[in-house]
């Protein structure tokens, strides 16, 4: 059996290969810089040397005496606009050409147009500033950092959670730790460059760009335009990765659109991977206290998590994972609290699992330091604080597999031949060292649109504006149909990436399989309804029968009795070419105005711990083994395991792909990913992928995807989990575990590198 | 840098050569003649104008007008209209713009379209049979799930041909390090090693 399809367990769906992966092979799949546009002018950026001040002059000469340019856009430009607006759809509210203050370093301060590339670029880097220069604040300890509190600050985290007595609790603990840990700033580098197409069609404004949000973007660039939002149309069939990255829209959108009509032509700009770093937006670097209580039996009963992020001086970009790291255990006693901590900076932004990457790594290296203080095995101590209920609002978990996760990947990876002793188990001139962490992620889902036609020559045209960014949504949304018509795959085609379809949520949070899918489903039950409806109508081929007894298949009613019917005939007879359904889900427990918010591009999340029956998220054990070589300290990682749980699974291949890209993401956590911060410039020193180092192909060797079997109907009406960033969670904890477990070195900051182990 | 002779013994006629005396300025301005009297700036200006190129890619001419420091990339991309070679970083760090020229893998960012005359190139566009049947490495990075976004997958396709002809295939771990100057950042690299080693022997024959 080939690794990349598994074979489907119980609630699993078959590994199809992906509907769009001729066109990925072939180069046909069209990203947004790709789509073929007429008489396009070039756009390229110039941006700020400084990180704080004020631009008092702009010397634009040189740059307009270069052959071939056509338009610089910059201050005095964007006046009669509106400014962005930091939210779910915008990445940041510094409107970098409304004002002339620099918030942070490679602000954007003008966009040169030319008639080619090479001269747009050269034009840019003839851009010349003068500045007023004040001294930034790069990070944390750096001087001038501002300290808030971070509960109210944003919607995404209302309250820092909290149950019980800790203080009392801690006091009277037997065994206690507390320690403190750090993340670093990572930038998500998709390979696929940030890009905008702009070009206008009279008043109706087409912008070709990534995005994870087209429905949301439409708006917001509408209103930043001021124009209707039906003049506006995000196109993006495809995406080359995202993380996050493409969720809020960057201010560049707009600057570009402006340029577009300015010259009444296109006008492509393309971001360089340089500038990428400091006008996208990023995962900024946290810090965390941890303290855990537990009597001699191993039974927590208290727990306090302190974490600490930097943001923008405009923005309160919070992402508080103490919501989730609170929740995980059986504590007993809790306490949180989450600070920001302002300083001279772009504003963060999402990326993959943005709250539970930093949280839970703090959280799951604390648990396994707690399990060497109280001499017990990792995997025992997690299931000796195995929570009936969540500690917080002690709501049931919908459904929690977590020990089976553990169970099952220890027998995988070989657990039991761990020799527990620190520094026993060698490879020659390798140290050997095993360690494992719990996966996390919240289960969440948003209402969705989705148009389904049937025709009477068997094709199936799904629509949906939801985004393919490399997840396989378009693959499993087919599946979806195809199960629930009765027609093979490849009578279906599926639309996406487009503002001007069925609105969908932004792809992010891993709600897209859920909230798709359940629309779809919607669909076309709606379509088995009609069917069902003419086939069983006086005269029809099925008359008499009850609905309930009907199945579709392969072009056919199917009646529990024998009889069946062509679902041809059935549209003949009703005497139409294809039965069309659009349909709107909305989550249980979604406001009246839910739907209303969807279409204006601010859909709402429900799930997670925002549930009143339950909480809900799906979970995962991950083991590790690390060779640590005993002169270089070079780590290297032979071997990982990861057994995970979320529910339905749609199709086995893409959800292991999923979950193995989310497991080598973790391994890039722990050892290779971070940028790197000049603390007199605040500025980002390792702005391009030989410096910013993510896993290569060399860096992985053996690695497994168990996919354990769920049942969960009260997640969605799709009974599916999201799993696009549970893979990631906790494997850098796993990494941090096996590299104590072979050096009884207890590395707290990320990532680990050879000079942490050498002292 | 010595550009001028790269152009020459890259198949550009002396003639058009020296017909183009902006590509010699453009390449090493020492050789821009002071005796004519032609100020730096002049030279400069000169430097921008197009250069006709002739290049073969997917067994196909083409004339191009170019800018001189147009890359091979953006050659493809913007002026031939074959966007399937992609962009990821143009600085020769992540492989999504590998290309085969003369059945060798290049980097096609870091080299310039005009240094390509009579060359041939081949891109993800040209390597499937005429009838559509694919590629083998095309079908086995199918059948083995080895993308998910699938931007880089022109690129690591290219590169895994180019890597199963240079012979640096021939262990799961040779394919690892030699695949290493192509990023997935989906991180589908152990469904890559799946997909090569599928497709070795078919490639070697192809």
């Amino acid at each position: 059996m080939d690794a990349a399809a598994p074979k489907p367990k119980e609630n699993m769906g078959e590994p199809l290969p992906r509907i769009d992966g001729r066109l990925k092979v072939t180069g046909q799949a069209h990203y947004p810089a790709d789509l073929p546009t007429a008489n396009i002018a070039y756009g390229a950026l110039a941006t700020s040397s400084i990180a704080k001040g004020k631009v008092t002059k702009l010397r634009l000469d040189d740059a307009r005496a270069v052959p071939g340019l056509l338009d610089i856009v910059t201050y005095g430009d964007m006046d009669k606009l509106e400014k962005p607006k930091f939210g779910n759809s915008g990445a940041t509210s510094i409107g970098p050409l409304h004002d002339r203050r620099i918030f942070h370093d490679g602000q954007i301060v003008a966009l040169a147009v030319a008639e080619t590339f090479e001269a747009a670029e050269e034009a840019a880097q003839l851009i010349r500033a003068e500045y007023e220069e004040e001294k930034p604040t790069a990070t944390f300890d750096s001087p001038g950092t501002a300290t808030i509190p971070a509960a109210g600050r944003s919607p995404l985290f209302k309250e820092d959670v909290k149950a019980g007595d800790f203080d009392a609790a801690y006091a009277a603990a037997a065994v206690k730790i507390d320690q403190r840990y750090s993340t670093p700033t990572q930038h998500h580098n998709p390979i696929e460059l940030f890009s905008t197409t702009a070009y206008w069609q009279g008043e109706q404004l087409v912008v070709h760009e990534p995005s994870q949000n087209v429905t949301g973007w439409k708006v917001e660039l509408a209103r930043q335009l001021k124009i209707d939002p039906a003049k506006v149309r995000i196109v993006s069939p495809f995406i080359g990765g995202a993380f996050g990255s493409k969720g809020p829209m960057t201010p560049r959108t707009a600057i570009v659109a402006i340029a577009a009509k300015r010259l009444g032509r296109p006008v492509r700009c393309v971001t360089s991977r340089m500038q990428a770093f400091g006008t996208q937006t990023y995962r900024a670097e946290t810090r965390h206290r941890i303290r855990i209580g537990a009597g001699k039996d191993g039974r927590i009963t208290a727990f306090a998590h302190e974490g600490w992020e930097v943001t923008s001086r405009p923005d309160p970009y919070v992402v508080g994972g103490t919501s989730a790291t609170g929740r995980m255990y059986d504590y007993g006693s809790v306490l949180t609290h989450v600070s920001l901590v302002q300083a001279d900076r772009n504003t963060p932004g999402y990326m993959r699992s943005p709250p539970e990457t930093p949280y839970v790594y703090a959280l799951e290296n604390a648990m396994d330091e707690m399990a060497v203080a109280l001499g017990m095995d990792p995997i025992e101590f997690r299931r000796i604080n195995e929570p009936k209920t969540e500690p917080i609002g002690k709501k049931p978990f919908s459904s929690r597999s977590l020990i089976q996760c553990y169970d099952q990947a220890a027998a995988a990876f070989g657990w039991a031949k761990r020799d527990p002793e620190v520094g026993a188990m060698r490879d020659g001139d390798w140290l050997v060292g095993m360690g494992c962490a719990t996966a996390i992620y919240p289960t969440a889902v948003a209402p969705c649109a989705a148009r389904v036609r049937l025709t009477v020559d068997g094709d199936v045209r799904l629509q949906c504006g939801s985004h393919e960014i490399g997840t396989g949504v378009r693959t499993v949304a087919g599946q979806m149909a195809s199960e629930r018509l009765g027609v093979s795959i490849d009578r279906i085609s599926v639309e996406m990436g487009d503002s001007s379809l069925p609105p969908a949520p932004v792809s992010g949070g891993s709600i897209s399989t859920a909230s798709v899918c359940s629309a779809v489903l919607k669909a076309c039950d709606a379509i088995r309804t009609k069917l069902y409806a003419a086939a069983t109508a006086e005269g029809g081929p099925l008359a008499g029968s009850r609905n309930a007894e009907f199945e579709l298949v392969d072009g056919k009613i199917m009646a529990k009795s024998g009889a069946s019917a062509k679902v041809e005939d059935v549209l003949k007879a009703m005497q139409v070419g294809a039965i069309e359904e659009y349909a709107e889900f909305a989550p249980k427990g979604a406001t009246p105005e839910a739907l209303k918010k969807l279409y204006a591009g601010k859909p709402e999340f429900h799930g997670g711990d925002q549930d009143e029956d339950s909480v809900k998220y799906a979970f995962g054990a991950e083991f590790v083994e690390v060779h640590i070589n005993r002169y270089t300290r070079e780590i290297r990682v032979p071997r990982i395991v990861g057994a995970f749980a979320a529910g339905r699974i749609m199709n086995t291949r893409t959800a292991r792909s999923q979950l193995m890209g989310g497991m080598i993401w973790g391994i890039g956590q722990a050892l290779h990913e971070a940028t790197e911060i000049d603390r007199r410039y605040a500025r980002y020193v390792n702005r391009d992928l030989q410096d910013y180092l993510v896993p290569v192909n060399a860096d992985i060797k053996d690695l497994q995807v168990i996919l354990v079997p769920e049942v969960d109907h009260a997640v969605n009406p799709a009974g599916v989990k999201g799993l696009g960033e549970l893979g990631n969670v906790g494997t850098a904890a796993a990494v941090a575990s096996a590299v104590y477990h072979a050096t009884g070195k207890r590395i707290r900051d990320l990532p680990i590198r050879i000079e942490q182990l050498l002292v | 840098m010595s550009q001028p002779s790269a152009l020459l013994t890259n198949g550009l006629s002396r003639r058009k050569f020296m017909a183009g005396t902006v590509s010699a300025a453009a390449a090493a301005p020492l050789l821009a003649s002071r005796a004519e009297g032609a100020t730096p700036v002049a030279a400069e200006a000169k430097l921008r104008q197009p250069l006709v190129t002739s290049l073969r890619i997917n067994n196909q001419a083409y004339e191009l007008s170019l800018d001189t420091r147009t890359s091979l990339l953006d050659a493809l991309r913007d002026h031939v209209g074959l966007t399937g070679t992609k962009k990821g970083c143009d600085h020769g760090q992540c492989g999504a713009c590998t290309v085969l020229v003369d059945g060798k893998r290049v980097l096609s960012c870091l080299s310039f379209a005009v240094m390509n005359e009579g060359k041939d190139i081949a891109t993800v566009e040209g390597i499937a049979s005429t009838d559509g049947k694919l590629h083998p490495m095309q079908q086995a990075f199918i059948d083995h799930d080895a993308f998910q976004c699938g931007y880089c997958t022109p690129g690591q396709i290219l590169s895994a041909i180019g890597c199963v002809n240079e012979g640096h295939a021939e262990s799961e771990s040779d394919i690892r390090e030699y695949m290493s100057g192509n990023i997935c950042r989906c991180a589908a690299y152990p469904n890559i090693v799946a997909a090569i080693l599928q497709a070795r022997e078919e490639t070697r024959g192809a």
